[in-house]
């Protein structure tokens, strides 16, 4: 295969106001025509950087170096803008994250495709470009391309919008296409066919796609080769079964290894250590050796040149030196496990009861967030609840907490109802201050002009508790400590702190008022693997020490497989599954389930590429079938036992 | 359907800006007599002062006059200006043509400016030509309008006797003749328009700039588009909506700046009389002119919305995205 991406030594930097970004360091890598290439890392390795650097659609304040940066035999380097703009589209292309904003809000879908279409082809004339554009609906798998070419974005979901958004790129025919995290706004079971969608797309083009993923599951699913980002530097790269199989990196190992799977469950997950380091100034050596347990003394000194492993296997760690002393990862989950969980399975501590909901729309008629949903919390447990985007996971959580009043149905706490105007003031209080919530994001969720010691003692100063460590300050430094920050961050603003902290401080505000519920939405969905496997471990923790009852609302099906002890399952407003985890995953009922569960990607190149999820088209939902009990504890919407 | 709630809605807003406007006048200190009698009011005894407001119908609580004026005022007849012993209507039919012509063509000037202006600064965002505009720009809306009167006046009526100080026409030349009128016109609309044109046209750029961030601007950039032509043909189409709005929302803001202009360049106009109507107790007239005023705003902020749901889709049915997370 002809290269057709020959990137030797690009660097990318960032003048900010408090000094310049390295955010892409020295980077080389090529892509042959046809093939798929995943650039994985966390948030601020310089994946995008390095890929809107291909592009040439550097923000004002961006400045790339290269000694080479060819793509189909066209040097980019130092081209002014116009002659750039002829070979974007043509040459270069790019589609974004999310489906929602990428496409502009005010023209059909078809008139922008025809729009992008016509720009390299001026002669097409209006007609031709329309034909142009139907003709590209069809590749991206937008059926009914006719029909839809007038529709607004507005109008499609987000699985169509990210198509439409991938015919806007592929309009032009070009030869490189940069997906720069396609899929990480969507839900599982569209994410999947996205990602079969640029594999099919690629062999049709013959086009090279540069994937640009976080996530492990859809890199395994898609790339043909793999590259590992970290803090600006590729540390690795190979095929997809070299890197998933044999990492050679530290990096690469932690990230695979912190992923929670099956097997792990009930033991403490790895987590890596630290936090990615700032790249303003880049740290000297390997920038991960301070967050490497088998870093050598040479890693905190010199960057580590590629190794090679083996093929086109490298890797940019001084272990792979001849010189170097043989390590031996010791599978890193033998770490001391936390404390024994008491076993779960009291009373019922909370109940909800045939619980509906319903937006009105401006337009007239209503949203169905939920539809009669019944299930019990029994004290002490990890109760699990999963769906995709619109299954009304948030609704409930709110319609629980107080926040939003059901139309219809109750939510009966301790025995008082929730809902309940009679309530005496000293019930109020107690649904106030022994429920608490732990929301997705925490930038959001914390007020930004108070610092970390107000933030956590806030709960304590609104409810009037007298702090049972005497000031205010001391209880939020305990609490800090609780969940692993020093008093040092007492004083910070969540501005001042990382994603993760701000999370902890977070959780510490929700557990200042020792509740006996804490109902989390998505509380790792936002923050980075490495960082996950933390907040992960310490809600474990926590947990087996308060004892709590724990409501965890997540799309993460492993990460609610690893963590939960019985799991809901929510589908457009509707329980369509309710049964002990292993259960649950072992013998899926509804179909819907098992297609959620088919469509969960897994860091695992051969399996992924081999099956071929399910789909479920919501004909079958079983909407008026009973919630029946097919086995014992195994509730299922439909009460179909015909997949069993 | 639509059409019929609207007026009802249109209608109501006025039935509340008249109470309103009623109240407040006639709360308001100072003596209406004055405009109606002149300096006679003051030598008045208080038995004839007494008959005087029992014929004017001042001497009945504020409840009452209000009703009377309503049913008066639907039957058409808006009553008569105290100091011009005139029909209200014939008052400000004589006036409103010289205020619709200076606020109407500044209006339409500092709009048509606007928008090219804030495109080219958006265009050339953070550069020298950009940053030149932002200052001058910051600089004529800090300017108060009645300085920068005095100052014109001063350059081109007395200094260079290029243009006339005052007046709608010359003395003499009632009506007058195209170009008489437009040199007239002139300085008031420089300073009506160098007052407000910034203001949008920094809006017009902010707006441009923040949508120039937008993730469809990337994808259609990478897709082969010309920056400018991202710009013009879908960051524009996405601003005009607020802009719209705020252009009809913005109307008495530009017809207020006429008002004190008209004042300092003695223009008669709509402003001069609503200044003297409220200064002097006017109060029939008073009425009028808020209910004129009322209307216009009233009637320019829904034509925006029929405009902005013709560009934006969305605003047509009335229902925008319904997702949500979770």
């Amino acid at each position: 295969m002809e290269t057709l991406l020959q990137i030797e030594h690009l660097s990318v930097c960032f003048d900010a106001p408090a000094g310049t970004v390295e955010a892409v360091r020295d980077v080389t890598l090529d892509l042959a025509a046809g093939e798929i290439l995943a650039l994985v890392g966390e948030s601020g390795c310089g994946k995008s950087a390095l890929c809107r650097a291909v592009a040439g659609l550097l923000p004002a304040n961006g400045r790339m170096e290269a000694a080479k940066l060819t793509v189909a035999g066209a040097d980019l380097r130092g081209l002014r803008e116009r002659d750039m703009r002829r070979l974007r589209g043509k040459v270069v292309s790019m589609v974004l994250q999310d489906p929602m904003t990428s496409l502009e809000p005010t023209l059909p879908v078809g008139a922008q495709i025809a729009e992008a279409a016509r720009v390299h082809a001026p002669r097409l004339g209006r007609d031709g470009a329309r034909r142009r554009a139907l003709e590209r609906m069809a590749l991206v798998g937008l059926d009914r391309p006719e029909e839809r070419y007038g529709l607004y974005p507005y109008e499609l979901s987000g699985g169509q919008r990210q198509r439409a958004a991938l015919a806007v790129a592929l309009a032009g025919e070009p030869k490189l296409l940069l997906a720069d995290e396609p899929t990480t706004a969507l839900d599982v079971t569209v994410q999947a066919q996205i990602l079969d969608l640029l594999r099919d797309v690629r062999r049709r083009l013959d086009a090279g796609v540069v994937l640009v993923t976080h996530d492990l599951g859809a890199a395994a699913r898609a790339a043909d080769r793999v590259a590992v980002m970290y803090a600006g530097r590729i540390v690795e790269t190979g095929t997809a079964e070299e890197v998933f199989y044999d990492p050679r990196h530290p990096y690469t190992r932690a990230l695979l290894a912190c992923l929670p799977t099956p097997e792990k469950k009930g033991r403490r997950l790895y987590a890596i250590p630290g936090m990615p380091p700032t790249l303003m100034p880049p740290p000297r050596g390997d920038a991960f050796a301070c967050r490497n347990e088998y870093a050598l003394a040479i890693d905190y000194e010199l960057q580590p040149p590629m190794f090679p492993v083996g093929g086109a296997h490298l890797a940019a760690t001084w272990l792979l030196d001849p010189r170097a002393p043989r390590v031996t990862f010791s599978p890193p989950e033998e770490e001391p496990a936390g404390p024994a969980r008491p076993p779960a399975g009291g009373p019922a501590l909370l109940e909800v009861r045939h619980l509906s909901h319903a937006f009105p729309l401006p337009g007239g008629g209503s949203l169905r967030a939920l539809e009669d949903v019944s299930f019990q919390i029994r004290e002490g447990e990890i109760f699990g609840l999963v769906g995709e985007s619109g299954s009304g996971k948030s609704t409930l959580a709110q319609c629980v907490m107080n926040i939003l009043r059901p139309r219809t149905g109750s939510v009966v706490y301790k025995g008082v109802d929730v809902w309940d105007r009679s309530l005496s003031r000293a019930q109020r209080r107690m649904l106030r201050t022994d429920r608490q919530m732990v929301f997705q994001d925490s930038a959001a969720s914390l007020d930004p002009r108070m610092t970390a010691a107000d933030i956590v003692a806030e709960p304590m100063a609104v409810n009037r508790v007298r702090p049972p460590r005497g000031t205010l300050r001391a209880e939020a430094a305990f609490q800090l400590k609780h969940v692993g920050m020093d008093p040092s961050y007492l004083d910070k603003y969540p501005a001042q702190l990382s994603g993760g902290q701000r999370q902890r401080v977070a959780i510490a505000r929700a557990l200042a008022m020792e509740p006996s519920l804490l109902v989390a939405d998505e509380p790792v969905a936002a923050l980075d693997a490495s960082i996950r496997a933390q907040i992960v471990n310490l809600f474990r923790h926590l947990q087996a020490e308060h004892g709590f009852t724990f409501l965890f609302i997540a799309h993460d099906l492993s990460l609610v497989r690893y963590l939960c002890d019985r799991v809901g399952v929510l589908y457009r407003g509707r329980l369509v599954e309710l049964a002990p985890t292993e259960e649950l995953y072992g013998c899926p009922m509804h179909p819907y389930t098992q297609a959620l569960l088919d469509a969960a990607p897994l860091p695992d190149p051969r399996r992924e590429r081999q099956r071929s999820p399910r789909r479920f088209d919501g004909a079958d939902a079983g909407r008026d079938g009973p919630f029946t009990e097919a086995a014992p504890g195994h509730f299922v919407l439909g009460g179909k036992e015909a997949d069993l | 359907m639509r059409a019929v709630k609207k007026l009802a809605a249109f209608l109501l807003s006025l039935l509340v800006l008249s109470a309103a406007v009623f109240w407040f006048a006639r709360l308001a200190p100072g003596d209406p007599l004055v405009s109606y009698y002149g300096e006679r009011a003051e030598r008045m005894s208080p038995a004839d002062r007494a008959q005087a407001e029992a014929a004017l119908g001042l001497d009945q609580p504020i409840r009452v006059q209000y009703v009377r004026w309503l049913k008066n005022a639907l039957r058409g007849r808006l009553g008569i200006s105290y100091k011009y012993k005139q029909d209200v209507l014939t008052v400000i039919r004589g006036r409103v043509g010289n205020t619709l012509l200076l606020g109407g063509v500044s209006y339409l000037l500092i709009f048509t400016l606007a928008l090219p202006l804030g495109a080219a600064c958006a265009r050339m965002e953070g550069r020298l030509p950009d940053k030149v505009l932002c200052k001058l720009g910051t600089l004529s809306a800090c300017i108060p309008a009645f300085w920068l009167s005095l100052l014109l006046i001063l350059i081109f009526s007395v200094t260079l006797r290029w243009l006339p100080s005052s007046g709608a026409w010359s003395p003499g030349a009632a009506g007058g003749g195209a170009a008489d009128r437009l040199r007239h016109l002139a300085l008031p609309m420089t300073v009506v328009v160098a007052g407000h044109l910034w203001y949008y046209a920094y809006m017009v750029r902010n707006m441009l700039c923040d949508e120039l961030g937008a993730d469809y601007v990337l994808l259609e950039r990478a897709a082969g588009l010309s920056r400018t032509r991202t710009l013009l043909r879908h960051c524009l189409r996405n601003v005009l909506p607020t802009y719209l709005s705020l252009m009809a929302v913005e109307t008495p803001h530009i017809l207020g700046g006429a008002y004190v202009v008209e004042t300092v360049f003695s223009y008669p106009g709509l402003g001069t009389l609503s200044y003297e109507s409220a200064l002097y107790h006017d109060y029939d007239l008073l009425m009028a002119l808020c209910l004129l005023s009322g209307a216009a705003v009233m009637a320019c902020s829904m034509l925006a919305q029929a405009a902005s749901q013709r560009i934006d889709p969305r605003m047509r049915t009335g229902r925008g995205e319904v997702t949500g997370r979770g």
